[in-house]
């Protein structure tokens, strides 16, 4: 034994947990509690059936009252499901939480081993590995943490909106970042939306209006997140105002410098069907209502090559000089509500890539359908202006696909394709819909209802098969499918074709959630905590999900989202103060050398080097306490908090003594 | 007519064997039809190609191979290039075709063949014709 | 250059067309082609079953040839071949049970030594020690388009070619690892090195209804026909092939076709290496132009070689 933190010997109880069989059915629990029943250190030992049960812990909290016990042992399943359980447990008994050790004898244990003989005696072995570590733990007491009460909400689409008036009606400020010139995200560019076939704008608009009225919350759009330092309850953020050249408290929206502008610029609210000029505003209903002038199409700022525009201005709202600038803020909370985008057509070769012009995805054909849009509302194929008399919808493009694209299902095109293809046999009812389906999927409210509708009222055929080649022959698309259901092999002629585009990860999205370290699924969808717990939180503390950024979802459930997230928000901002962990690493200054390499390894950028004492320091609040600043300190000045080299030793030791 | 599915063993000998013989997974398939879909020939066929591999699935040995289906594929792939599971359906069909040889089924042997068409053609599609579909 | 090649037994009897003008265009490009000693059939049809290993005997003994003769690159112009020869290849490379029946199996057999011709049984087991190549890739990777169109002496005005790959090139795309079975490019791109306007229509991979032609010929007759009507539809003057029993089907069925399909008024078809030969300035004599059942002159027009200015 080397040195001992204190001069009495501890008095720890042991407590070891069948776990139903889980534990009990492959190690003999009774045997490991006999067993180090007069282990130095351990004054109790006892096995019982389900620890974190109520009996199970009030067992732990009378015998620590009874038998005096300074320290706690727990041989169970891993900690990540009970230590806060057992923890809590101590302290109502009066036992400083950080006494607690959880021996997990059953992850690491009964569920990966199968010879009973050897598991048992690898239990105890286990479980002296803790006592060793037990016998030197201290008292620690969490570290407080101020909280900003103010949140941050990254995207201005219909969840980051949701969630942003949310927190703020709750009484707190929002900053709600916007990289478009207008909020509304996807949602403002669809026509009609299932199952309620409401106008699209309509129901989304007075929520942008919300937001831009809102006492609380700042609106900043055309602004781009850089960076976010800090820690949960108080994160720095660095944001880019992207330089608009229009002054939007002084533009009119007279439009007459749109008139005069000589460039023409494919229109990417429009999906690229219809123009705009270099200075334009998005959408009529856009928030703010103002201008922008897109620099990467204009002909010329530095030096002004054209300069209509100005000219024009009447309020003299045009200025070419503005640049780009760095606006801080400083919050508590973040929600991410990036939103998606849509698979390239160009993947899918077998349907002609982006070949054909009048082979057009949902977004396209929502542009086409709303009366805001190319075509004034009438269906009108791109190519040529003609109204198709023949349309085919092809569901699961790329979605469902374990080959080439995408392996999971987009949720949203089963409902959408029924929306798309009954409201065209609503506006074009002599034309002929056929939708290419391998299921339909209608599982929220009303889903169902509306889409039986699409085949018994409005006659839309739907054939079982995926489509397996999309070509052009003259004026047609050739559409070559099968119907599974009667066995037949069927070719379609068709006027337009819409496919149901995957749904992906928002583009350009990837460099700043890999910036802000936001852990991502294999699809670069956002992770969250746990998928069926912790639906709106991310693993990082302080950084919650919203909407299509965390997974293809439609737009009842995206708002549902947005708002759990928001009261998630509100469950943070309510407590007095965080409580930070303390089993973080310290530094001895009087064994610590400066010689930095600590400062190298920490990942949360926690520790610094104070030049006037020549030693490191350690900002404890942003340690989250992963040990590898002290495996690197070469002179052990960094050592963790009930895990110091001590007790790491200790604890080999008394597993591999016989 | 209601067809009584084999259980337990006997369902699975004839599905195990055709994915051995094929290397293939039959049940990663979700019948899309996408491989009957782009079939060149699938318009001649019985049955189409999702439906030789539901048959499969479901253990109906008998109707699988009574099929013309399996002495009209063409070994060109198409299936297997579109299918979003990545099943080759040529492979399958080829591990039907195998079960039926020791039965000695001849779909289509050199006494089909007369001899001005034996004098015209390359050589290669005897070869390969006979392969695939004689015994 | 010297390569081996591997014409495959349909290019010495009934296709010599394709074997004729690859010899002549290797020959303008300074490329000797050296057939492996004693090659035989390569089988035509790759085993698609695990058990039918027997199967993979014939083409692994020509790879084997090719390498006791010290070659690592095998061309072939015939797809077919290519198919076989290929993942045959990449079976005994890939799968060491397959290897080592394979080379169980043919340690019996008779070796012929190229210059001595002395016979004899030992052989060392095949690896999967040669890489097997399209003469279209050949010609894009070792060659060079730009040593191509340096070596060109006629000029072919952009005439507007459809590229036909057919099935076994690019399929399955895993294991030939050629080109995107749905949006290629190596054919087009050859074409348009060589002079041509590289045509785009949608058929150029679907099957031309292969060995159908003979055990269900009206299969075969519409799938050849299909891909005839749609390059022509597309602009196509001809449509260039790379594989015998394509060029059967639709060559010489042609007749067939149109008997069918009385719309159709024909299409010429010829191979890419006649065309390859051609715009190398290879006389018209020697292209194999004897053996097409439709006339291919508007494509060998009478232009006459030149030096081209590049």
């Amino acid at each position: 034994m080397t040195a001992k933190a204190k001069n009495k010997e501890k008095r720890i109880g042991l407590f070891v947990c069948h776990c139903g069989v889980n534990i009990a059915g492959v190690v003999d629990v009774e045997k490991v509690a006999q067993v180090l029943k007069d282990y130095p250190g351990v004054t109790f030992s006892t096995d019982y059936v389900y620890m974190c049960s109520d009996p199970g812990q009030q067992m732990i909290i009378d015998t620590i009252k009874e038998k005096h016990l300074d320290g706690i042992i727990v041989a169970a399943c891993s900690p990540t499901l009970h230590e806060k359980t057992f923890q809590e447990a101590a302290r109502l008994a009066g036992l400083n939480p950080y006494q607690i050790e959880i021996a997990n004898i059953r992850e690491q244990d009964s569920w990966v081993h199968t010879d009973k003989e050897k598991a048992t005696k690898k239990a105890v072995k286990i479980v002296k590995s803790h006592v060793a570590k037990a016998r030197l733990n201290e008292n620690l007491e969490p570290i407080k943490v101020d909280v900003n009460r103010r949140a941050l909400v990254i995207g201005g689409g219909v969840s980051g909106l949701q969630a942003a008036l949310d927190i703020a009606d709750h009484g707190y400020e929002v900053i709600v970042v916007e990289k478009n010139p207008s909020i509304g995200g996807k949602m403002i560019q669809l026509s009609e939306t299932f199952p309620t076939l409401d106008c699209s704008q309509c129901i989304l608009t007075p929520k942008m209006v919300e937001v831009s009225r809102h006492p609380r919350i700042k609106l900043l759009t055309y602004h781009e997140v850089d960076s976010i330092s800090g820690f949960v309850g108080n994160f720095k953020v660095r944001i880019r105002k992207k330089p608009r050249y229009v002054d939007e408290t002084l533009c009119n929206l007279c439009n007459e410098c749109e008139k005069v502008c000589p460039q023409v610029v494919p229109d990417e609210f429009n999906m690229g069907l219809s123009y705009r000029k270099a200075i334009y505003m998005p959408f009529p209903q856009a928030i703010p209502g103002t201008f922008t002038l897109d620099a990467e199409h204009c002909l010329g700022l530095n030096p002004v090559r054209c300069g209509k525009c100005k000219d024009v201005c009447e309020k003299k709202a045009i200025d070419y000089d503005m640049k780009e600038t760095i606006v801080e803020e400083e919050v508590g909370a973040v929600v991410v509500a990036t939103g998606y985008d849509l698979y390239t057509m160009q993947s899918l070769g077998e349907y002609g890539g982006e070949k054909y012009e009048d082979v057009v995805n949902g977004l396209e054909f929502e542009r086409i359908l709303s009366a805001s849009g190319p075509t004034g509302g009438t269906i009108r194929r791109p190519s040529d202006g003609k109204i198709p008399k023949s349309v085919v919808f092809v569901q699961c493009s790329g979605s469902r696909d374990t080959e080439k694209h995408l392996p999971y299902c987009s949720k949203i095109c089963c409902m959408y394709t029924a929306k798309h293809a009954m409201m065209y046999r609503h506006r074009v009812p002599d034309g002929q819909a056929t939708v290419f389906y391998i299921d339909v999927r209608t599982g929220g409210k009303s889903f169902d209802e509306f889409y039986v509708r699409t085949i018994e009222e409005d006659k839309v055929l739907y054939l079982r098969g995926k489509v397996s080649k999309i070509f052009k022959e003259g004026d047609k698309l050739i559409v070559w499918g099968v119907d599974t259901l009667t066995g037949k092999k069927v070719e379609v002629e068709a006027d337009m074709v819409v496919l149901a585009m995957a749904m992906v990860k928002a583009d350009g999205v990837q460099d700043l959630l890999r910036k802000l370290k936001i852990a991502t699924d294999i699809h670069g969808f956002l992770a969250e905590a746990h998928p069926k717990l912790r639906p709106v939180e991310s693993l990082n503390a302080g950084f919650y999900l919203a909407g299509c950024a965390h997974g293809p979802k439609d737009i009842p459930e995206t708002v549902a989202q947005a708002s759990a997230a928001a009261a998630k928000v509100g469950n943070l901002f309510a407590q007095k103060e965080l409580l930070h962990e303390p089993t973080v690493v310290p530094v001895n200054d009087e064994l610590c050398s400066g010689c930095g390499i600590c400062i190298t390894m920490c990942p949360y950028v926690a520790r610094s080097l104070d030049p006037a004492r020549g030693v490191v320091v350690v900002n404890e609040i942003l340690c989250e306490g992963c040990g590898a600043c002290a495996a690197a300190c070469p002179s052990g000045a960094a050592q963790q908090r009930n895990q110091t080299d001590n007790q790491i030793f200790s604890m080999l030791r008394a597993m591999l003594r016989e | 007519m209601r067809v009584k599915l084999k259980s337990g063993r006997d369902q699975r000998k004839f599905i195990e064997r055709i994915e051995e013989l094929s290397g293939e997974n039959v049940f990663a398939c979700y019948q899309c039809g996408r491989c009957s879909a782009g079939c060149p020939v699938a318009s001649e066929m019985d049955l189409l190609p999702n439906q030789i591999i539901r048959l499969v699935q479901m253990g109906l040995e008998e109707e699988a191979l009574r099929s013309k289906t399996l002495f009209l594929c063409a070994s060109c792939f198409t299936c297997e290039s579109r299918c979003p599971k990545g099943i080759d359906m040529a492979r399958v069909m080829e591990a039907v075709r195998h079960i039926l040889d020791p039965k000695g089924r001849d779909a289509f042997g050199p006494g089909e063949v007369s001899p001005e068409v034996a004098r015209d053609v390359p050589q290669q599609v005897l070869v390969s014709l006979f392969r695939k579909f004689s015994k | 250059m010297k390569i081996h090649y591997y014409p495959g037994c349909t290019l010495k009897q009934k296709t010599t067309a394709l074997d004729i003008s690859t010899r002549e265009a290797m020959k303008r490009l300074d490329i000797e082609l050296v057939e492996p000693e004693g090659w035989s059939c390569c089988g035509a049809e790759y085993p698609l079953t695990e058990e039918k290993i027997v199967g993979l005997a014939a083409p692994i003994r020509v790879l084997r040839q090719v390498r006791d003769e010290g070659g690592d690159v095998l061309v072939t112009t015939c797809s077919f071949c290519f198919a076989v020869l290929k993942r045959a290849d990449k079976a005994v490379r890939d799968d060491p049970l397959k290897r080592k029946r394979i080379n169980a199996f043919l340690r019996d057999d008779i070796k012929i030594d190229p210059l001595t011709k002395e016979k004899s049984t030992n052989f060392e087991d095949y690896n999967g020690e040669v890489q097997v190549l399209h003469l279209l890739e050949y010609l894009r990777d070792r060659v060079g388009y730009p040593k191509i169109r340096e070596k060109l002496k006629r000029d072919l005005k952009s005439l507007p070619v459809a590229p036909y790959y057919g099935c076994r090139m690019l399929r399955p795309q895993e294991e030939m690892a050629v080109d995107n079975p749905d949006s290629p490019r190596l054919f087009e791109e050859f074409l348009e090195a060589v002079g041509c306007a590289a045509v785009d229509y949608p058929f150029k991979q679907e099957c031309c209804g292969s060995y159908l032609s003979v055990s269900l010929p009206a299969a075969a007759t519409e799938a050849s026909y299909r891909v005839l009507r749609s390059a022509r539809m597309n602009g196509a003057k001809a449509v260039a092939v790379t594989c015998p029993l394509c060029f059967y089907n639709m060559d010489h069925r042609q007749d067939a076709i149109k008997e069918t399909f009385l719309d159709f008024p024909g299409l010429p078809v010829v191979f890419f290496t006649q065309v390859l030969a051609w715009a190398l300035g290879v006389d018209k004599s020697v292209l194999g132009l004897g053996e097409h059942r439709v006339p291919a002159d508007g494509v060998f027009g009478e232009t006459p070689a030149t030096e081209v200015r590049t």
